[in-house]
């Protein structure tokens, strides 16, 4: 039946040309979104961290563009469109909705995501959206990311399950009021929602301009043909792997009191190349917890999806196309799956959700050489905490800002050594690094040291990238740090014999040096003179450490990212000469020497 | 030697990997191209045929030629290839203890999430020639920690035992107290006095310490090699007898006497873009153009875009040298020339879906596209250009190169073959899918600037630009298109008509609400002090026509991103030229971002003065005609898929000033060849360009 359905649709498929310029048009509408909220957002968040994506879903809601999204962020566009079109019988031109519910489709509360229903000659075809992470929402503490929610009415945040915010254009200003009541930021926030409007409205206008040129008997028949193509270049990535059936199991850090044992994070893929389809089982995850740590449904799909998308051709386009080969399994009540109302998702786009996109990546390396990723470093400490406090330098003005300047290392590849401005996996590099120049200009804050560290990370045939060291405290009043870290007991995992990560620590160093622990996950209070010092964590190693291309690891030695004792102990490549002088060379012979007795004694 | 001719005419160099460029405007308005093979070794080499080659156009000897000029300006792109291959001087980077990975840690940002293949770059200055200092400065510019100078002399010493050849030196903060930095530049004076060093305050005074720091070390980098190769250049220029001024082009689109760059030759990078649109702003204004021009420069491997509003032309902050992310940051500001890789040589390719994609890899001239016949197999656009009949085979590069239609079908085959369409239809498929890149470069900038691409004309210049121009031109809506004649040396010819500039910058923040008009004042006075410098050593030799302006970086408090203002006045000497200040802010801010924020206070960060020294203006007039009234050939050509039509073909310089070339024509030049599709419509203006304007539809 299908058969003769096709031929009279093959003799109208579009040509090559229109395929990929309107391709190329589409996308062009996402980065022209991209770029205005780019250059129009407010909070730091926004416009100096990236902490936001722009996408297109289809009027049946199909995530239809992503260019440039964070995975974690543009994967669940789709069902936050869906929430708006199953509330509201009434959509039309005109409209905007606010959404930021993570029980109907959002990542997180913190995300923001303004969406606008995109018509023409009268017909709802598509949707656009632009989400931004808030630099405040309201929530009980000065945080965006409240781990200790025992629920959500202990979280605090104003929640929008699909909020019409504007008819006709026009504003609905009880909202604008309500959030600005709420918000401890209310200009920030407003800010960033005038820009995601603007964002939207631009997107929308572009779409317009499409339609107007190509029609829309033209552009419906590409939108068919689009999540084809992508399918099909999936299905062909898929096929290429070998059949198998991996269960594996990580666990987030402990978190004492809350959780001594810390969060197990479980995944089974089936990967099938006959037909080119990868299952991703959830099920089997543990209830939802009394905390903030749940994922979202969103997260529980995207950053599955990332997991698989980080290790196949990254031309891929990221639709509701490719996604047709990824066969999700999730379960309702779960704290990685559909989570439970009023269970607590403050945190779900980071921490759980790190260690989840981590386990799937790492867990396709056990399809074999050259496939999957290892484990990236994790956790938001030091450098990715929020601070918080009194400026005395603008008559105590209050200020509250998540800071982008830590580091944690990206994972060793098959290709090459880890991204060392990685961050976190689910932003995987994206995001800017602040300047130290600003955050001192902009805020009460006062960096001792940022620094790389040596011998800390995962080593391997290639290695990962290494995490900083960072230290900071306020310049005058004292300063509130929330922080959410993890890798503090389990680190980053290396594949294929790739070394772990290091272990990350966080102290409070007083005024005579003396260092106290911090919790990995929590609040403190500095006060002038006394500083919070990081060790953040760097990512796992792919493949053995004594298949190094010794030259590598010599120029590591030189670049002292790896001691040369390290390099004998771990790598067994022996150095001549002196790093100072650049005189220092292999000593090829004691390598290889060295190299098969570290071998016998290995096995 | 011949004194009978009037001297003031200005010969302008451009310098690039494969040729030099070479353009000599005699003081008719005449404009004579000259061109040669690059001869890296001693540029003179090369640029001595050239000059020669232009010499023989104008039927004199090359002395002759030398004594009418007396203003020589040459553009390179020296110092650019240096730093993206790392050919560069081994360089120590002194930075404030704590924060040693500055330059590998940059700003962050990736393209691709989900790209796990690519290596992460590596840092300008290696990590192992980096030095730590003990001192540091806080953001009110309040001594923390002394400079420990016991040390600092130390590493200087070492420095000097390692054999480095050059230092940088960028602290954290020393643009609020430039204290340590100067301490340390005095050690170096006095412990290595030979050793070329970079103070990051002196040389770029911005906020953010890895772009500072980036400026600074590229600075310091490339002194050893542009010291060289510019005092060569001047002495064999004097040894040839030249007597004239000698000038050299910069980042920001002006020029600068040799000294003054080879004490700070970061300022040559990427000058040849940087005269794009130096070049198109002039030719517009001779089409009486006004508003929004956008200028592009087409070549073989490379597509440069950039802007010019109300005759000024568009500055960033931001350029990267190499790919965005993975290169390296300029730090300082330069014209906004955006780089796109698309161009003649760019070659299609079917992915495994078989999606048409088009670049970015190029064939580059070696082996180039299928049709040279050298050797390459892969279709380009250049093969589709002819497929598709823009280009007769016969008449490239004026009839010096004969191009094999049949191999560019053939190649053109790998891609009609797997998509079942006719070769024809895939060349026009091809063609079409490459302008996308370009319309997309075209679209980032304006959207950037707050520009609708339809408000502006565009000028178009460089070899493969008349292909693609109108067809592009058309999509975005565009006013007009002007094609200048000597499109293909765009870059030479706007050093024609360049000014003398430099540009000083200080950082003092203040706040719209405490605004501390003093300080801002003070500010300025030290900038127009070390701007006075330049002046008067330029006064001295009769460069006197100056003028200065001011414009200052601020944000939104708690935005991050600045925007450039200009200062209403050259002292905020009153509450009410502060006011307009506040006020050209909203008005810049809306107009970008389309909102504007009255309730929040602004912050005002790096102010800058730029100095402009006006040179005597390049006239231009019509070339003369050598063929007039030649017979006119028709040829089919492709416009569409299916659309085959008989264009008119039009040699350039059989076309008389005035008249009319509707479309479909091609006309065709030596060095470029200009598309005009059906709908369009050409006329030769009197200031020697083409001006393609769309004839009105009529239904």
């Amino acid at each position: 039946m299908d058969s003769d359905r096709d031929i009279p649709h093959k003799e109208k498929s579009l040509s090559p040309m229109l395929l990929a310029v309107l391709a190329n048009r589409f996308d062009g509408v996402v980065r022209e979104m991209t770029n205005t909220m780019l250059r129009t957002g407010r909070s730091a968040v926004i416009n100096s961290a990236r902490d936001f994506s722009c996408g297109i879903t289809t009027a049946d809601n199909e995530l239809f563009a992503t260019a440039e999204g964070l995975p974690a962020h543009v994967y669940g566009l789709n069902l936050q469109t869906a929430a708006v079109c199953e509330y509201h019988d009434d959509i039309k031109e005109g409209d905007a909705y606010l959404h930021n519910d993570p029980y109907s489709g959002n990542s997180h509360p913190a995300d923001h995501t303004l969406i606008v229903p995109v018509f023409w000659e009268g017909e709802h075809l598509f949707n656009v959206c632009a989400k931004a992470h808030q630099a405040d929402i309201g929530n009980s503490i000065p945080t965006t990311y409240h781990a200790a929610a025992r629920d959500v009415y202990e979280e605090g945040a104003l929640l929008f399950p699909a909020v019409r915010v504007q008819r006709d254009r026009e504003t609905i200003e009880d909202i604008i009021r309500m959030c600005q009541r709420r918000i401890r930021v209310p200009d920030y926030w407003h800010g960033d929602f005038l820009s995601m409007l603007g964002s939207a409205r631009t997107g929308e206008n572009r779409i317009h301009d499409i339609l107007r040129k190509y029609g829309k008997a033209t552009i419906k028949r590409f939108a068919t043909e689009w999540f084809d193509y992508s399918e099909a270049r999936m299905r062909q990535a898929i096929k290429k792997l070998p059949a198998a059936v991996i269960e594996r199991e990580s666990f987030h850090d402990p978190m004492p009191p809350m959780l001594p044992d810390g969060i197990p994070v479980r995944v089974k893929l089936v990967v099938d190349p006959t037909v080119g389809t990868i299952e991703i089982d959830l099920t089997s995850n543990i209830d939802c917890m009394n905390n903030g740590l749940n994922l979202s449904e969103a997260c529980s799909i995207s950053n599955s999806a990332a997991g698989v998308y980080n290790c196949l051709p990254s031309d891929i386009p990221r639709n509701g196309g490719s996604y047709r080969c990824l066969k999700l399994k999730l379960r309702d009540g779960s704290a990685i799956g559909i989570p439970r109302f009023p269970h607590s998702c403050s945190v779900a786009t980071t921490n759980v959700s790190e260690r989840l996109l981590n386990l799937v990546q790492a867990a396709l390396a056990d399809l074999g050489e050259g496939y999957g990723l290892a484990e990236g470093g994790l956790g938001m400490g030091a450098g990715m905490s929020v601070i918080s406090g009194r400026d005395a330098r603008h008559n105590d003005h209050s200020y509250v800002n998540q800071l982008i300047i830590g580091n944690n290392g990206g994972p060793a590849s098959p290709e090459c050594d880890g991204w060392v401005t990685y961050g976190i996996p689910v932003v995987a590099g994206l995001m800017y690094r602040d300047s130290v120049e600003i955050n001192e200009l902009s805020y009460p804050i006062h960096f001792k040291e940022i620094r790389l560290t040596q011998d800390t990370t995962g080593a391997g045939f290639n290695r990962g990238a290494p995490g900083v060291r960072i230290t900071y405290g306020p310049s005058n009043h004292p300063m509130t740090v929330v922080f959410a870290a993890d890798a503090q007991v389990n680190p980053a995992r290396g594949v294929r014999g790739g070394l772990d990560g290091n272990v990350g620590e966080m102290h409070v160093v007083d005024q005579y040096g003396n260092r106290t622990r911090a919790p990995s996950v929590g609040e403190i209070e500095l006060t002038k003179g006394t500083w919070l010092s990081g060790l953040e964590t760097s990512g796992g190693g792919y493949g053995d450490p004594l298949l190094r291309d010794p030259k590598r690891v010599l120029d590591d030695v030189m670049e002292r990212y790896v001691s040369p004792a390290y390099a004998a102990d771990v790598y067994g490549v022996v150095l001549k000469g002196k790093i100072d002088d650049e005189t220092l060379e292999l000593d090829l012979a004691a390598t290889d020497a060295r190299r098969a007795g570290m071998r016998v004694s290995g096995d | 030697m011949d004194q009978s001719h009037t001297s003031g005419w200005r010969i302008t160099v451009e310098y690039g990997g494969t040729f030099t460029d070479v353009v000599v405007a005699d003081n008719t308005g005449r404009f004579v191209i000259g061109k040669a093979l690059t001869t890296p070794d001693r540029i003179y080499v090369g640029l001595k045929s050239a000059l020669i080659s232009a010499a023989d156009t104008l039927t004199l000897k090359l002395p002759e030629v030398l004594a009418n000029s007396d203003i020589f300006i040459y553009g390179t792109t020296r110092a650019t290839n240096a730093i993206v291959t790392g050919n560069i001087a081994k360089t120590a980077f002194l930075t404030t203890a704590g924060f040693p990975d500055v330059l590998v840690l940059r700003e962050g940002g990736k393209f691709d999430p989900h790209d796990f293949s690519t290596p992460y770059p590596k840092p300008y200055i290696a990590r192992r020639h980096t030095f730590e200092i003990n001192e540091r400065i806080d953001a009110s510019g309040d001594v923390v920690t002394a400079l420990d100078k016991e040390k600092t002399e130390a590493v200087i010493q070492l420095i000097g035992e390692r054999g480095f050849e050059a230092c940088a030196v960028s602290l954290l903060w020393s643009t609020a107290n430039p204290k340590h930095e100067k301490q340390i530049g005095g050690l170096i004076r006095s412990l290595l006095p030979d050793l070329p060093f970079t103070l990051s305050h002196e040389l770029n005074p911005i906020l953010r310490e890895y772009r500072r720091g980036s400026s600074a070390a590229i600075d310091a980098s490339i002194k050893p090699l542009m010291q060289t190769h510019l005092r060569d250049l001047e002495s064999d220029l004097r040894d040839d007898g030249y007597t004239g001024e000698i000038l050299v082009s910069t980042t920001i689109g002006g020029c600068l006497d040799i000294d003054s760059v080879v004490e700070r030759p970061i300022h040559t990078v990427r000058s040849g873009p940087a005269m794009g649109p130096v070049a198109g702003r002039r030719y517009a204004e001779l089409e009486e153009q006004v508003g929004a021009v956008l200028v592009v420069d087409m070549g073989g491997t490379t597509f440069d875009v950039s802007l010019v509003r109300d005759g000024k032309i568009s500055i960033t902050p931001e350029t990267w040298l190499g790919e965005r992310f993975t290169g390296h940051m300029l730090g300082i500001p330069a014209v906004d020339a955006r780089s796109v890789g698309a161009g003649g040589g760019s070659i299609a390719w079917l992915d495994s879906a078989g999606l048409l994609h088009v670049g970015p890899q190029s064939a580059g001239a070696n082996p180039g596209p299928a049709c040279y016949g050298l050797g390459g197999l892969k279709p380009t656009v250049t093969d589709c250009a002819l497929v598709l009949g823009y280009i007769d085979p016969g008449f490239f590069l004026g009839g010096r190169m004969q191009l094999d239609v049949k191999a560019a079908e053939r190649a053109i085959e790998t891609i009609s073959g797997p998509l079942g369409i006719s070769a024809r239809a895939a060349a026009f498929s091809i063609f079409a899918v490459s302008n996308e890149t370009m319309i997309n470069a075209i679209k980032d900038i304006t959207v950037s600037e707050g520009i609708d691409p339809s408000e502006a004309v565009i000028v178009a210049g460089g070899g493969a630009a008349g292909l693609s121009i109108v067809p592009i031109a058309r999509e975005l809506k565009c006013r007009a298109v002007i094609v200048p004649r000597t499109a293909s040396v765009l870059s030479a010819c706007g050093m024609q008509f360049s000014d003398i500039q430099v540009e000083q910058s200080a950082a003092v923040t203040t706040r719209s609400d405490a605004f501390d008009r003093d300080a801002v004042n003070q500010c300025l006075d030290d900038i127009d002090r070390s701007l006075a410098v330049f002046a008067e050593k330029l006064a001295s030799r009769g460069f006197d026509a100056r003028s200065t302006h001011y414009r200052v970086d601020a944000h939104y408090a708690a935005q991050v991103w600045d925007i450039a203002v200009d200062l209403p006045a050259s002292r905020l000497e009153s509450k009410t030229l502060v006011d307009q200040l506040v006020e050209t802010f909203h008005a810049n801010h809306r107009r970008i971002f389309s909102v504007e924020d009255r309730a929040s206070p602004i912050e005002f960060l790096n102010w800058t003065g730029r100095l402009a020294i006006r040179l005597p203006q390049a006239k231009v007039a019509a070339s003369a005609i050598d063929d007039n009234g030649a017979t006119r050939m028709t040829r089919t050509v492709l416009f569409d898929i299916d659309d085959h039509r008989e264009a008119t073909i039009v040699r350039g310089d059989s076309v008389s000033v005035g008249e009319l070339i509707v479309g479909p024509a091609i006309v065709e030049e030596a060095t470029t060849t200009l598309v005009i599709p059906p709908g369009a419509r050409a006329t030769l203006s009197s200031a020697d360009s083409f001006l393609i304007e769309w004839i009105p539809e009529v239904d």
